[in-house]
């Protein structure tokens, strides 16, 4: 029952409204909690027990934690001033060791679930080559939907109790709540307990006002995924799947197509998840903010996935960058090396995990994490070619917030996504790194207007349906980019104009949406991270 | 006021749905403009009121087994195959009432595999949303017409009152299919339910139900006989399963399949629609000769070029 | 305070230190720099950072700053 499906749309989603808004307010969690866990149900049938562990050993180490501070706050209180210091280091350490143990267990089950064919598969294929036999058999193992979404919050819980963020919830059902909103189980977006924990649990009647912002919202991800992400999955499909067939510019264009369509994608999914949490007066984080505005790839990375990139930043990179063996480093760096490469040093020893990690998490597949190292090299590039860049922009008296100079950057970036979310896509690093190469080869750009692209499955209609949603998105996207609506959006704009505007949403959802006969229903892609 | 605003803004949603609904379906009459199984809707919406006797629904086994040209020719009985690739219950039942808007049939006759094709409790869910609103709102089933009208591409097709023309033939090496057995193959879920609600409508409207096995090793074996039959016992509806009885239909799997035992070809639906029209000359139904009937001369014309077609089709095959 | 200012405008000079009130949030110190100006910050002012004050609210301005260095240095 993904988001896009008519059974969540027209009978899931509405009957949890109904069945909230009716239930008293006391209790209206519970319905929630309940509509969580019948979707994962639903989905995943008895793996719902991952979801329960996990939730239940995250409590429990969250208390545990809780209790450590409490204990140590005692004590230190009794004691005298002179061993203070010492019991809170103590306390700390032991406290370390409980996240620790923490962590490494839901990353551990993660870890397990998602990686253990591959480990087994490539420690065999060594073994192979060294002459001995299979060593691990492969085994069945099923993955519970959205996994690695719940996970990683998991992790943030029990990180953000250790460094006093949020307080330990001696509430079971409320951490229940946080980890198993419905809306949030399949792709994300990934929130810290911070934000969207209370709410979910405060159980505020349902308003006017949030249920229709909701749905339009919800519209708007339909359009995207059904108009344009669901065409062009045809075109990638035949392409990528038959890579051997085709080389340059069929190859660049299916690298592009793919870009697109995996941003329609993910995004029109989050604008129904996002609009789903609405209606519940729910704010969950944004995942997108016109990635396609990025000026590098940092930035691409600020505005695509935000939530995994922020969560990465805060418990990956910032530990990682304060550790004591970077501190050393940076000791040692600024003695003998010199503040550029220290700070190279640095952001290499803080990147390094993250992109591996970001890699892994996706999925595994060597392209994955070929992908993740593929970003790691390239923002790495960016922080060592820093000093180039300043001293060029004062060279020429430039100025970096001119057009000459941002379209430019902003079509480079382009250059270096689609180079990535190719690899991304590829049926393996072998099959990526082979288009890549033959991407070189015969570019012939006649190709694209000689009727070559007609056969991949998508007629001249589909393109134009393609291309006129892809132009209102952009739009769309350059309206909210430089805020041309103001805070209110749409809400500034007089009724009949609005009304217009939802009837055109709608109306063009049912009419062009690609569904129905002659079409295939597209499984969510992120689902299956 | 608000209120107010709210329930205007829907009440013009359901005029802009309705109205887009009701034009899409009658451009959609022209059945070159939708394509795969919407054309079964277009058909039957197209074909003269009241003039369907026999209504035939099922699944691919339909639509390649009965042949409605020959029992006009042989018995003067109109029927109209209704038939889609892989039907589900839900189609078969959303079909039947849309048939049913415009035709008064004395009998429907359903090819019984569609019982077994169950799905998921979640798909079938789906499914029941999705036809239910392909139904009510027709603009649903028939969006894509924007793409053959703006394009000016047409989705060309035979019809031959629903029945299909193969003339493939793949042999299927002949095997006991039909041994008898006591077990029993569970229809697929879903399917009870949509059947009583379309036994319902059939007792309702005066419709008979005849559910049809027709012949297919790949399909039939004994325990799903042993499942109809007792089905259509508990229902008090007849059963005919052409498995049972492929010899006296004269089947020759060397030369009257078409992909070794799943479908039948032209040769094998010739046999099998002979077969079902002396059953239904001889059944308790009473159909009515319809042939020199002035208002149905269209069936005539139409059923020479048929013949002619057939014949020559089958010379080639039964030739090899 | 000083110290501060000092190690700031060090780091970037063409941030108006005293001002601002969003440098973390405005994007107009990027992590790097957040890492670069941590390290700084222990050195002169001998204290530790850990990653539980990685947080935007303790960087966003100068005087966050002196806030969270004097509430670590009391520690």
């Amino acid at each position: 029952m993904a988001y896009h499906t008519a059974v969540y749309l027209a009978l899931f989603l509405p009957l949890a409204l109904l069945a909230y808004q009716l239930a008293p307010k006391k209790v209206r969690w519970c319905v929630l909690l309940a509509a969580g866990y019948s979707f994962f149900w639903l989905i995943s049938k008895g793996l719902v027990a991952y979801l329960l562990g996990t939730t239940l050993f995250t409590h429990y180490v969250g208390i545990w934690l809780g209790w450590m501070k409490l204990r140590c706050r005692t004590e230190a209180e009794q004691a005298p001033k002179e061993d203070q210091a010492e019991i809170r280091k103590q306390y700390k350490r032991k406290e370390k060791w409980i996240l620790a143990g923490g962590i490494l267990a839901l990353a551990g089950v993660l870890a397990w679930l998602k990686y253990y064919n591959f480990f087994a598969k490539n420690l065999n294929a060594l073994m192979e080559i060294s002459g001995s036999t299979a060593l691990l058999p492969a085994k069945d193992l099923l993955l519970p939907i959205g996994i690695s979404f719940y996970t990683l919050q998991a992790i943030g819980y029990m990180a953000d109790v250790y460094w006093e963020k949020v307080p330990s919830e001696k509430n079971l059902g409320k951490l229940a709540l946080f980890l198993g909103f419905f809306p949030q189980i399949m792709e994300g977006p990934i929130s810290m307990y911070a934000q969207t924990a209370d709410v979910l649990w405060e159980g505020n009647s349902l308003k006017g006002e949030n249920l229709s912002k909701g749905s339009v919202r919800i519209l708007w991800g339909l359009f995207k995924k059904m108009i344009i992400a669901d065409r062009l999955y045809v075109l990638v499909r035949a392409v990528f799947d038959y890579y051997e067939n085709y080389n340059g510019i069929v190859i660049a264009a299916a690298a592009v197509a793919y870009t697109v369509q995996l941003y329609m994608e993910f995004s029109g999914c989050m604008d129904i998840v996002i609009g789903s949490g609405r209606m519940f007066g729910v704010t969950l984080p944004e995942n997108f903010n016109q990635p396609f505005a990025s000026r590098n790839a940092a930035e691409f990375w600020r505005r695509w996935h935000m939530t995994l990139g922020v969560w990465f930043k805060t418990y990956v990179f910032y530990p990682v960058s304060v550790s004591s063996a970077v501190k050393k480093w940076n000791k040692f760096g600024r003695k003998h090396l010199g503040k550029y490469l220290t700070k190279l040093g640095v952001s290499a020893i803080a990147l390094f995990p993250v992109w591996l990690l970001n890699g892994l998490w996706h999925g595994p597949q060597w392209n994955y994490i070929f992908y993740g190292m593929y970003y790691f090299v390239i923002l790495l590039g960016g922080v060592a070619l820093e000093p180039v860049r300043s001293k060029v922009l004062k060279l020429w008296h430039a100025d970096e917030h001119a057009l000459y100079w941002r379209i430019p950057q902003i079509l480079k970036t382009w250059v270096i996504i689609f180079a990535g979310e190719l690899f991304f896509r590829a049926n393996g690093l072998r099959a990526g790194l082979r288009m890549f190469e033959s991407m070189f080869r015969e570019f012939t750009p006649q190709k694209l207007w000689d009727g070559t692209f007609l056969g991949f499955g998508l007629d001249g209609a589909d393109y134009l349906a393609i291309g006129t949603g892809c132009l209102v998105v952009a739009c769309v996207g350059m309206i909210k980019e430089r805020k041309l609506l103001g805070e209110e959006g749409l809400q500034t704009l007089r009724t009949p104009v609005r009304w217009a505007l939802y009837y055109g949403l709608i109306l063009s959802v049912i009419i062009f949406g690609a569904y129905g006969v002659g079409y295939q229903q597209v499984d969510l892609i992120y689902a299956n991270f | 006021m608000q209120i107010f605003k709210n329930i205007l803004f829907i009440l013009i949603l359901v005029i802009l749905l309705t109205g887009i609904s009701g034009w899409m379906e009658s451009a959609a009459k022209d059945e070159d403009l939708v394509q795969g199984r919407n054309k079964s809707i277009s058909r039957i919406r197209r074909e003269p009121d009241q003039t369907i006797d026999v209504l035939i629904l099922g699944d691919s086994l339909s639509y390649s087994s009965i042949a409605p040209l020959i029992l006009w020719k042989d018995h003067g009985i109109t029927s109209y195959v209704c038939g889609q690739p892989g039907q589900k219950i839900q189609e078969t039942y959303y079909l039947l009432k849309t048939a049913l808007e415009k035709q008064s049939p004395r009998l429907l006759i359903l090819e019984t595999n569609v019982l077994f094709r169950g799905q998921g409790r979640l798909d079938g869910l789906e499914q029941s949303v999705a036809e239910a609103g392909n139904y009510h709102f027709p603009i649903f089933r028939f969006h894509d017409i924007w793409k053959p009208l703006l394009m000016e591409k047409l989705y060309k097709g035979e019809n031959y009152k629903g029945f299909e023309i193969r003339d493939g033939i793949q042999s299927y090496k002949e095997e006991d299919y039909m041994k008898e057995s006591m077990q029993k193959k569970e229809m697929g879920e879903n399917v009870e339910g949509y059947m009583e609600r379309i036994v319902e409508m059939c007792r309702e409207k005066n419709v008979e139900i005849l559910l049809l096995s027709t012949p297919s090793p790949q399909n039939y074996n004994y325990r799903k006989h042993n499942t109809l039959a007792e089905y259509a016992q508990k229902q008090n509806l007849s059963y005919m399963n052409m498995n049972m009885a492929v010899k006296e239909i004269g089947i020759d799997w060397k030369t009257d399949s078409l992909d070794k035992g799943d479908h039948l070809n032209l040769s094998g639906a010739c046999k099998v629609t002979a077969y079902l029209g002396e059953y239904l000359d001889k059944s308790e139904w009473k159909l009515p000769d319809h042939r020199g009937d002035a208002a149905l001369s269209a069936w005539e014309k139409e059923a020479e070029e048929f013949e002619k077609k057939v014949a020559e089709k089958l010379k080639v095959m039964r030739g090899k | 305070m000083d110290t501060l200012m000092k190690i700031l405008n060090e780091i970037d000079d063409s941030i108006n230190w005293e001002k601002e009130k969003a440098v973390i949030d405005d994007r107009l110190l990027d992590s790097f720099g957040v890492i670069t100006l941590v390290s700084e910050l222990e050195d002169a002012f001998g204290i530790e950072i850990e990653a539980s004050e990685m947080a935007a609210e303790n960087f966003n301005s100068a005087e966050a700053m002196c806030q969270m260095i004097l509430r670590l240095k009391e520690k």
